[in-house]
């Protein structure tokens, strides 16, 4: 710690050598083609998705926005560590960009990595109000690549965002057509049986919820960098060659379920933060996360980066190609995923072992005494081992429908196979916990965080230095992806100070996780779930960081006083 | 490692060289849209239809809602209809105006008026209902009524449906009115009063928004309204096909 | 440090020793990566320093029938390994280093010594001692003398899970 200490006095003494750069954005009505239809939308620069902003660490960056809209508009650059009034959060940070108006954002960048961009007013983002962000490190990446790629998914829809949020007040089933049917009950009773079937749909209706509540928002076009799946973005390479995909997840709504038939992909970031390599088959990327996984195609052949929704009600592709037009196969869309008892664990309290009928050949193994609260000590370890049973990871409650699995057999990434590569903080006990219980009603289409919504809501107050420790309880049947602006998620992943730092974490229903935050960023940020309707409903925060140096004075300082002699 | 850590350095130092820190950015309030409750509306028409009687009556037939609102207070109104083809008359016409709260997770409270503008006289009622989704998906909207007469009734709509595909589903509605008093001149005597029961497929067309249907329903008068309605030289049965579709938007 | 708790799993560790034995990787289909070389004949030595995760240096240049006298130093946070082989080699002793770390043997910054003693039965182990690599914890450093007998496809890497799809190899170039 004293090297370092030192090292950072030595680099205040020196006289800075900054890089600043200059950048134009304008905020356009755009038309967005998916292939399947045609629908007006918003872009960047004229087009949807925007352009990928590229920039170096350490670089002083003034980023010109003019809305061209004739409504208000804002940017919000997603996971960069900024002064809260740059941070693009009508009302929050800053009151926003009226038409007509340029709004000229200056911050200096102190990280690196894969991030985006997008409107954080009304449903602007789903509109198509979003781009990639791509930082160079001031070093070298612990890592090795020949080419890197920006790989963007959505969730187009024909809709627009104000009509989708009506129709959800309106009739929360709207768009959702994986329900249950009366063919699925019989193919059920012929399964599990006629009175088991008629018993589990009669548990289900009674709390009048629906297994089928896994994607709210169906209809949807699956797109990567603004392609639909028969538009195919390809991304070229030369065999043998060592390909970076930056995945980010754009959509407003989708989670995906990522693989690349024929590769192995191996994870080296999540959420802009360096991770310990871990070679998976398949991967979970939640709304607003990022993802960076190497690729190495040893063949001269087309790969289908194959991106399943996790409803499987729709699907993005592109391909991986030595050469333009080249395809490979696209595979099918596997079984809707159907909620279990498990999943509601946290609402009802039930006993997990005797609901369930659909999922009982998951469950057969497992243990259902433990759920709640899970303990992530040690589960490191766990995990793979009980992942040689069955489907289970600790990230989702022990017998839930949507445990993901690897569509090859292989290895599915979870949160708990993500280690930091080099931790960005001491590790330290925190200071206090907060708890956050995630709230809804399914069947009204309200969302809030411990049963108020943002607009009767408090805001949460941090003390600027403090180690805060959030639960999240997950008292819903939706994953929630739950996103902290300004300062990083530290995830509870059970390594100790190795848990991974993200700006993102998602939290499945049944499931309680932890999360810590150096509060270290004065100022005022939102803190709210990445799903675009559940945050327009409600499940949102703003949290005020009380105390701390002057965010105007001190740019380059956000660390924790007690950071410097831990 | 050291990226954070060095600035932590800078922080210490700064802190040392500047004065002791004061938040000199103005936190603004948030008085954006997302800061006040969010507003939504829709119309919805659950029949709008032709029907056919099994003594050759022809109706058109309406039952629709407009809903403006919050999550904590909606207006909502109500019109039904039954248009009588050939005699060029309305034999029902009931517009409601309610204001609509949550009482329960599931159920709305609602209280509002009743205007009833048939063929023949006129009724305007306090109503008073609660409206939800009851355990095994049924929906049921139940109210009760009291007409500047006097006369109160009851009146229970209950819907189930049935999806056949994601996109076939069968309905199931059951309306049943009873009356605390009677009110001779529109045709209303004590007791169950008259229900009205109805089985439609239909197939989702457009998204929710347009779904067309066929099905039938059975009207049925009982006791002293039946009574009352064969002294009228009515009938106190009927029989319908019906052809329509459900709109929302 | 959180060190994770050691979960042994003794029905799991019926794998495949012989793939530990010394000098065994790859089965020696012919293709080969060198021998291990007497300290006595290396006419120079080569530092590598292992960071998280890569090498320093990427590239070394040997002639071949040279022996090569390395010097590793493990300057991470992490586990790491040295090892001189052909891809194939690696592809397959990347195998056996998945086994190590779901056994508790790598744990991050840390190797268990008590597991690689551990008898896994058949007198066989998870010793990881094979002369054409080296594993380290941080901070320490250790030396390896090769002798690369001939021309061939050969890199050294990192075959902890990761490391080296992430990269963390470098190529030995033939004058």
């Amino acid at each position: 710690m004293k090297t370092r200490l030192l090292t950072g006095f030595l680099s205040l003494l020196m006289p800075a050598l900054v890089l600043a750069g200059e950048y134009d954005l304008t905020v356009d009505r755009v038309n967005i083609d998916t292939g399947d239809f045609v629908k007006e939308g918003i872009g960047y620069n004229g087009k949807s998705p925007g352009p990928v902003m590229r920039f170096k660490e350490g670089e002083n960056v003034k980023i010109n926005v003019t809305n061209n809209l004739d409504e208000m508009t804002s940017i919000h650059w997603h996971g960069l560590i900024l002064p809260f009034d740059q941070d693009g959060v009508p009302g929050i940070s800053y009151p926003g960009i009226k038409p007509g108006e340029t709004f000229t954002y200056e911050f200096p960048i102190q990280q690196a990595g894969t991030y985006w961009f997008h409107s954080h007013s009304g449903f602007q983002e789903p509109d198509g109000a979003f781009g990639a962000i791509v930082i160079e490190p001031e070093g070298r990446e612990p890592f090795r690549y020949d080419r890197d790629y920006v790989v963007q998914l959505t969730d187009k829809h024909p809709h627009s965002g104000d009509r989708i949020m009506r129709n959800l007040k309106m009739m929360p089933d709207y768009y959702n057509r994986e329900q249950q049917t009366v063919g699925e009950f019989f193919s059920d009773a012929a399964e599990n049986g006629l009175m088991n079937t008629l018993q589990d749909r009669m548990a289900w209706g009674d709390m009048r919820m629906m297994k089928a509540d896994v994607e709210d928002v169906q209809g949807f076009t699956g797109m990567i960098n603004g392609m639909g799946p028969d538009q195919n973005w390809t991304g070229l390479f030369e065999p043998g060659e060592r390909i970076r995909l930056r995945f980010i997840n754009s959509s407003a709504m989708t989670y995906f379920d990522v693989r690349i038939p024929g590769l192995d992909m191996t994870v080296v970031q999540a959420d802009g933060n360096n991770v310990q390599p871990v070679n998976v088959d398949e991967f979970r990327i939640g709304v607003a996360e990022t993802y960076d996984v190497i690729v190495r195609p040893k063949d001269a052949q087309a790969y289908t980066i194959f991106a399943e929704s996790m409803g499987r009600s729709g699907y993005a592709r592109a391909t991986l190609a030595p050469e333009e037009g080249m395809e490979a196969a696209v595979p099918q869309l596997r079984e809707p995923a159907r909620l279990t008892m498990a999943d509601m664990g946290a609402m009802h309290g039930m006993d997990h072992g005797s609901m369930d009928m659909s999922g009982a050949q998951d469950m057969s193994e497992m243990d259902h005494s433990t759920m709640q609260g899970m303990d992530h000590s040690g589960m490191d370890q766990g995990s793979m081992t009980m992942s040689e049973k069955g489907p289970s990871d600790p990230f989702y409650a022990k017998g839930s429908g949507i445990v993901p699995t690897a569509a090859n057999g292989g290895k599915f990434l979870s949160y708990a196979d993500l280690k930091a590569q080099d931790p960005l903080y001491e590790d330290r006990e925190p200071t206090r916990e907060i708890e956050l219980s995630l709230t809804g009603n399914m069947e009204r289409y309200t969302w809030s965080i411990n049963g108020v919504k943002y607009e009767d809501a408090d805001p949460i107050r941090l003390q600027y230095g403090e180690r805060v420790r959030f639960k999240f309880v997950n008292t819903t049947m939706m994953t929630h992806p739950m996103h902290l602006h300004g300062m990083w998620s530290i995830l509870d992943a059970g390594a100790g100070e190795w848990n991974p730092v993200k700006h993102t974490i998602s939290v499945a229903p049944g499931t309680t996780v932890y999360m810590e935050t150096e509060v270290d960023a004065p100022g005022q940020w939102a803190f709210h779930c990445h799903l675009s309707y559940h945050a327009a409903a409600g499940m949102f925060r703003k949290v005020i960081v009380e105390g701390g140096p002057d965010a105007t004075q001190s740019k380059a300082a956000v660390a924790t006083e007690e950071g410097g002699d831990a | 490692m050291s990226r954070i850590r060095s600035f932590v350095a800078g922080s210490l130092l700064g802190s040392a060289l500047l004065p002791t820190a004061v938040a000199a950015q103005e936190m603004i309030a948030d008085t954006s849209s997302r800061k006040q409750p969010l507003t939504s509306w829709g119309v919805q028409f659950e029949e709008l239809e032709y029907r056919y009687s099994d003594d050759d009556e022809e109706l058109g037939v309406w039952s629709a809602d407009f809903f403006y609102g919050t999550d904590d207070l909606k207006v909502r109104w109500l019109t039904k209809g039954e248009y009588a083809i050939e005699e060029q008359a309305y034999e029902g016409l009931e517009n409601q105006l309610v204001g609509q709260v949550p009482i329960s997770d599931f159920f709305d409270a609602k209280a509002g008026v009743r205007f009833d503008t048939p063929e023949g006289p006129d009724r305007t009622y306090a109503v008073l209902g609660v409206a939800g989704l009851a355990p095994q998906w049924f929906e049921i909207d139940a109210n009760l009524y009291v007409s500047e007469e006097g006369d109160t009734s009851a009146g229970l709509d209950a819907e189930y449906e049935l999806l056949l595909t994601n996109y076939w589903i069968l309905s199931a509605t059951l309306d049943a009115t009873v009356a605390f008093s009677e009110d001779r001149e529109i045709g209303v005597g004590k007791g169950l009063v008259s229900t009205e029961t109805g089985l439609r497929l239909s197939y989702d067309l457009i998204d929710r928004a347009f779904s067309p249907y066929v099905g039938v329903v059975h009207e049925r008068k009982y006791g002293d309204t039946a009574d009352l309605a064969e002294a009228e030289g009515g009938g106190t049965e009927d029989w319908f096909a019906v052809i329509g579709a459900r709109i929302a938007f | 440090m959180n060190a994770s708790k050691l979960l042994v799993v003794a029905a799991a560790m019926s794998m495949s020793a012989t793939a530990f034995a010394a000098g065994a990787h790859g089965g020696g289909h012919g293709a080969s990566s060198g021998e291990p070389g007497k300290a006595s004949e290396a006419g120079r030595t080569i530092t590598v320093e292992m960071y998280d995760n890569y090498y320093e240096p990427e590239t070394i240049e040997v002639k071949p029938g040279e022996t090569v006298r390395f010097v590793v130093e493990n300057k991470g946070n992490l586990v790491h390994e040295f090892n001189i082989g052909t891809p194939a080699m690696h592809e397959n002793h990347q195998k056996e280093m998945k086994m190590m770390v779901e056994h508790g043997v790598i744990q991050g910054g840390k190797l268990n010594k008590q597991m690689m003693d551990m008898d896994m039965g058949n007198g066989h182990s998870m010793k990881h001692d094979d002369p054409n690599s080296v594993l380290l914890e941080p901070g320490q450093s250790q030396e390896l003398v090769w002798k690369f007998t001939g021309k061939g496809s050969i890199e050294f890497a990192c075959n902890v899970p990761g490391h080296y799809q992430a990269g963390m190899y470098g190529d030995v170039n033939f004058k």
